[in-house]
């Protein structure tokens, strides 16, 4: 717990299942699974990639090569690369591909 | 492939350019590096999602329609790395086309010629760094606003939104509408700086009407705004879990934070032209004339990597640009008249926009405050210690300063960390404008380099016979 902290976060709200991420009133293709390091995760086909995993509750992209500095979205327009992930091996900037079915997505 | 006009970026100001200038007839082709031609603000749904339809969405449309009907080519999904020709070509002869390279969707490279070049580059967030702005869960302003409104996505539950500038509160008023719960918008700017910004904003009544209107949200909502304050640091175990405000943390799940737009100026510097540093549009902009015209032949800048003008202002831009080009390749008879209307429009849009500008520009104290082991350059992992051990050693501008640290040498180029880095050399060095820039360099975008070398193998390198002893 952090001292002198206003509200005290009693569990990661971004785990929290019963209010979804994804904003309601839009209409969005069928679910397509992918994998993301090896876990199994469905978001409809089509949806931005960088978008689907923060969806689906994972911010933390990846290990940078400090503690310091993880993968994350950060400008999610292309500029910053620290989204950077494999899609079936080849080396992209999440915030600029689609979900597809089928898609193995890992930690660069 | 060969054109009379190659335009450079798919926002308002470059699919207005397009238009124009495929409306009159010249062969055009339009680069843009998404799926979709739209840009930031009027970014186009990715296909298949159908969502509520607003004023951006509304003039996004227009513009999208209007380039599909003009006749100019459209290739998206493409990253321009390379730029050259033109004024690059060392014998500078004077007819010498511009030359852009290119990967496609599916990394393929191409290439094409165009005499005439409309550089619509857009502008990128400006974030000043500060301990823990490196977490998982700390994103961009103009990031929140691309999740929310194009992909339909929350960044957190609850949510701190932060720094300065009108998209503050169109974040945290989305992010109510959506359902997030807002904890805090922490505004640098006092009261004080949003009322002498008043009359300006008289030019666009919509402008200010939606201003008020999001203003009116967070407080039938009760949400708390701290004026004149920032974060000050942000805090958590893997991810963001809380940050600091005054002194006092506040838990939120994701932050939100942007302190201003930097035009996107790496062309025009790969091209040598001329620039001049104008806080109030944003930091470093190309000279222009009155027509866009940069102080290279044949080279336009429109919207906001011309100068942060706004997305209202920048498709007037781009026609004026357009005209330009094609009357300096002869292909405009009258051009005196077909300027009136798109110059006209541009003065109006021009003035809300700048008044907005200008409450996004750099604030040095930010940079200041900056404690000496916090990280500036994420990508290479320098820290403002760093930055100011170089400068204490000699390094006199950013050139130099780079090549003590490796600051701007990772796969941003500089984009991220290049605003505050530069303030702090700055600080030592005599100014902003003693510390200058990086100076342009291709590629424009990382590139991997299996796809500049193609089929070509290690087998491929010719090796010459030994020579006989």
């Amino acid at each position: 717990m952090i001292a002198g902290m206003d509200v005290i976060a009693e569990h990661d709200r971004m785990k929290d299942v019963a209010h979804p991420l994804r904003i309601a009133g839009i209409s969005r293709p069928a679910d397509v699974t992918f994998s993301f390091a090896g876990t199994s995760l469905s978001a409809p086909e089509g949806e931005n990639l960088a978008a689907a995993l923060i969806a689906c509750g994972i911010r933390r992209l990846g290990e940078g090569q400090d503690a310091a500095r993880p993968r994350a979205a950060l400008c999610m327009m292309g500029v910053c690369q620290q989204c950077l992930l494999r899609v079936d091996g080849r080396l992209v900037q999440a915030c600029l591909v689609p979900v597809r079915a089928g898609m193995v997505v890992t930690a660069t | 492939m060969s054109y009379d006009i190659a335009v450079l970026g798919g926002g308002p100001a470059g699919m207005a350019a397009a238009t124009e200038a495929a409306q009159r007839g010249a062969r055009v082709v339009l680069l843009e590096e998404s799926a979709a031609p739209g840009g930031q603000v009027y970014r186009a749904p990715p296909s298949g999602f159908i969502g509520p339809v607003d004023a951006d969405r509304r003039a996004g449309d227009a513009l999208r329609a209007a380039l599909l009907a003009s006749g100019a080519e459209l290739r998206t999904g493409c990253r321009v790395w390379g730029v050259g020709g033109g004024p690059l070509v060392p014998q500078r002869e004077p007819a010498a086309p511009f030359r852009l390279d290119a990967l496609d969707s599916d990394g393929r490279s191409f290439a094409m010629e165009a005499r005439a070049l409309v550089l619509c580059c857009g502008t990128h967030e400006r974030i000043i760094a500060f301990p823990g702005w490196t977490l998982p869960g700390v994103l961009g302003l103009a990031a929140a606003t691309i999740l929310l409104k194009a992909h339909g996505v929350l960044p957190g539950r609850r949510v701190v939104v932060a720094g300065a500038g009108p998209l503050l509160y169109a974040v945290a008023a989305k992010l109510l509408k959506a359902g997030a719960e807002v904890a805090a918008v922490v505004d640098l700017a006092h009261r004080t700086e949003w009322l002498r910004a008043l009359p300006r904003l008289a030019a666009r009544p919509d402008l200010l009407a939606q201003g008020l209107a999001w203003r009116a949200t967070l407080v039938a909502r009760g949400v708390r705004v701290i004026a004149g304050a920032g974060v000050t640091a942000a805090r958590g175990d893997e991810v963001l879990q809380a940050v600091q405000v005054e002194g006092a943390w506040i838990a939120c799940d994701a932050l939100c934070i942007g302190h201003g737009l930097v035009p996107a100026t790496e062309a025009t510097r790969t091209f040598r032209a001329a620039h001049r540093y104008a806080p109030a549009e944003g930091g470093w902009v190309p000279v222009l004339d009155a027509d866009q015209r940069c102080s290279v032949p044949l080279l336009y800048t429109a919207g906001d990597g011309a100068g942060v003008r706004g997305a209202a202002a920048a498709p007037a831009s781009g026609r004026v640009a357009a005209l330009a080009a094609l009357h300096d390749l002869g292909l405009l008879p009258d051009h005196a008249a077909a300027r009136v209307a798109p110059a006209r429009d541009l003065a109006r849009a021009a003035k809300a926009g700048g008044a907005m500008a200008r409450m996004m520009a750099l604030r040095p104290a930010l940079v200041r405050a900056i404690p000496p082991e916090t990280i500036v350059c994420r990508c290479e992992g320098v820290t403002r210690a760093e930055i100011e051990a170089a400068c204490a050693d000699g390094a006199a501008d950013m050139n130099q300063m780079k090549q003590f640290t490796r600051c701007g040498m990772g796969p941003c180029q500089g984009r991220i960390c290049g605003e505050t880095a530069a303030e702090l050399v700055g600080m030592h060095c005599g100014g902003r404008e003693k510390a200058g820039f990086a100076t342009g360099r291709l590629p424009l975008r990382p590139v991997p380099m299996d796809a500049l070398l193609g089929e070509f193998d290690y087998a491929d390198i010719p090796v010459p016979k030994p020579a006989p002893i």
